[in-house]
């Protein structure tokens, strides 16, 4: 048991996220592991969970009940003053790029050294190449509204992972870019993986997963519903019969929850 | 590196809320001239009553010219009426009261009149004539005044017994009036600029929203995220404490030292050297009210 702990990257036990006691839970028993060196897909319609699937990794939230395991340390017992510990393992990339409009490429970048108290002169060696796993060398004096969509989700890439961390975890990284951009995106936190960090992507962006034919974790209404290896997307709005089929494929076994009745409470959820 | 960040944070800070800033540094320039003003007050009563304590307690006038008191219905007093009066003065029944006591002619009095109203025209209308004779007792202990005042108005040769403290103390209670209004404009001037740091902390970090997300998302200590807002409270405070502690000692050196001390040349009235030993009280006062109430914002407004 401890072993598989601490080979699981990112272990959740049971976990249930209730935000408003009036609603059904964002996430409702979720069981899952992602192993160290992992690339996961976490799908689903919006509504159903990816964002508080990886707020609680980050422990922006806490968990109803069940625990979130990090690197095998359960973030329910780290204590306030460590959780920025935490957090400078994991890299964290939105839809929204969330860049400081005033600070070229360069110092966008150096922003979360600095914030942790690195040395210029490690600052000055790390930022350029960092930029340069991401592609973007010769931009450092950039301001980000001189670049493309593709680029400064580029530049987002390289200030999560500039400190190194094991996990990068990514929500809807692409959901703002056209598809060909978006394919380049996929080959920079590809690359990320290759290199030994964790990569957890929240999308709905059907032909890259389909593309990258990597672990894809499919949530509804805050359920597991399907955890596949090198997989497919299904369709944004699954039905009984489809789900049933992709589960036959894969072979996997699937949770029974969200089996029964799942069209119409996708559709009252919308 | 994280200092010099520290810093450059505090500056874009500063700069961005300039006009927050200056109102800040405003009020709470304002509200701790009136701490200090009223902390002023109590160290001139302090030195008055120091000063004028020992030197003047009891003074027993004698009749003169026009006196119209009941005493005086025999006329000025006469040596034989002084004599007994500064016998009685050294009988043991008065003597185990007073440390001593001394007389003051009318030339006398007139000198220290003089002296005391050296530039007032008011010297030149009167005559040493007017002013009474005294005797000018140094009490043992000053709350046995009645004593002296029960044994001696009666006396025949006597116009009155005066406590000067009394004047004394009537004034001081007027200037301890006068800090207690200090104290309470202080105090709600105190309020105001809690408030308006509390405001303005809240407006920062508001605006700098942005960068305290990222901070938190790749690891920023508390520390760092916090310290440049409480910081930014802390210095505006302080240099609005600054300024109150100069303009406290421009109005003692200028007012009191250069103005009033002229005027009344008597009485002795804090230098501005005692009143730089507020600026550090002052001083503190300011960063720790901005400290906490910039503490108590970013712990609902920022967090981590
Ligand atoms: N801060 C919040 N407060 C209340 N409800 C929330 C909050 N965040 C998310 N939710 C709800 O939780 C559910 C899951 O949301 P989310 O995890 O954001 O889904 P996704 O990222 O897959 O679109 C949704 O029903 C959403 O309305
Ligand atoms: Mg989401």
């Amino acid at each position: 048991m401890p072993c598989r702990v601490l080979r699981a990257m990112i272990r959740f036990e049971n976990v249930t996220k209730v935000y408003d006691q009036t609603t059904r839970p964002a996430l409702d028993s979720v069981n899952l592991e992602i192993d160290r060196g992992e690339f996961a897909f976490l799908v689903g319609a919006s509504g159903s969970g990816k964002s508080t699937f990886l707020r609680l990794v980050l422990k922006e939230d806490r968990a109803t009940s069940g625990a979130v395991y990090v690197a095998g340390q359960n973030v329910a017992k780290i204590s306030s003053w460590r959780v920025p510990r935490l957090r400078r393992g994991i890299g964290v990339v939105f839809q929204d790029f969330r860049l400081l409009p005033q600070k070229n490429v360069f110092a966008n970048v150096a922003f979360a050294m600095q914030v942790i108290g690195k040395s210029r002169s490690v600052i000055r060696d790390t930022v350029p190449e960092v930029l340069k796993t991401v592609g973007l060398e010769g931009k450092e004096h950039r301001m980000p509204h001189e670049l493309s969509g593709g680029e400064q989700q580029r530049v987002a890439i390289a200030r999560a992972v500039v400190n190194r961390p094991g996990i990068l975890l990514a929500d809807e990284p692409t959901g703002n870019l056209d598809p060909t951009t978006s394919m380049g995106i996929m080959g920079v936190l590809d690359k990320i993986n290759q290199n030994g960090t964790t990569v957890v992507m929240a999308t709905h962006d059907d032909d890259i997963v389909n593309e990258m034919r990597k672990r894809v974790v499919e949530l509804r209404n805050g359920v597991v519903i399907r955890d596949e290896a090198k997989a497919l997307y299904t369709s944004m709005i699954p039905v009984v019969g489809q789900s049933r089929r992709l589960k036959d494929a894969s072979g996997r076994e699937n949770p029974e929850t969200g089996v029964p009745g799942d069209g119409r409470e996708g559709e009252a959820q919308r | 590196m994280r200092l010099a960040f520290i810093l450059s944070e505090i500056g874009s800070g500063l700069r961005r809320n300039l006009s927050m800033v200056v109102s800040v540094i405003l009020v709470t320039f304002v509200s701790l001239t009136f701490v200090g003003a009223a902390g002023m007050l109590q160290m001139q009563i302090n030195q008055m009553k120091g000063y004028w304590y020992d030197k003047v307690q009891v003074a027993i006038f004698l009749c003169s010219e026009g006196s119209t008191a009941a005493g005086c219905a025999g006329g000025p007093v006469t040596s034989e009426q002084q004599e007994s009066l500064n016998t009685l003065l050294e009988s043991p029944a008065v003597a185990q009261y007073i440390n001593d006591f001394q007389f003051e002619s009318k030339e006398e009095a007139y000198k220290h009149f003089k002296d005391q109203f050296s530039n007032s025209p008011i010297v030149d209308s009167v005559t040493p004539d007017q002013l009474p004779a005294s005797f000018r007792i140094n009490m043992k202990d000053p709350q046995k005044y009645e004593i002296i005042s029960e044994t001696f108005s009666s006396q025949p040769g006597v116009e009155t017994v005066i406590d000067q403290r009394q004047l004394l103390e009537r004034l001081f209670s007027v200037m301890n009036g006068a800090s207690l209004v200090a104290v309470s404009i202080a105090g709600v001037m105190i309020v105001c600029a809690i408030l308006l740091i509390a405001t303005t902390i809240r407006l920062s970090a508001f605006s700098r929203r942005r960068e305290t997300g990222i901070m938190r998302l790749v690891g920023a200590s508390k520390t760092v995220i916090q310290l440049p807002f409480i910081l930014e409270g802390v210095i505006a405070a302080v240099i609005g404490a600054a300024l109150a502690s100069a303009t406290l000692w421009a109005v003692s050196h200028f007012f009191l030292g250069e103005f009033m001390s002229r005027q009344y040349p008597d009485t002795a009235f804090i230098s501005s050297g005692q009143t730089l030993i507020l600026a550090p009280a002052l001083l503190i006062l300011g960063a720790s009210l901005a400290g906490i109430s910039s503490l108590l914002t970013l712990r609902r407004y920022l967090r981590v």
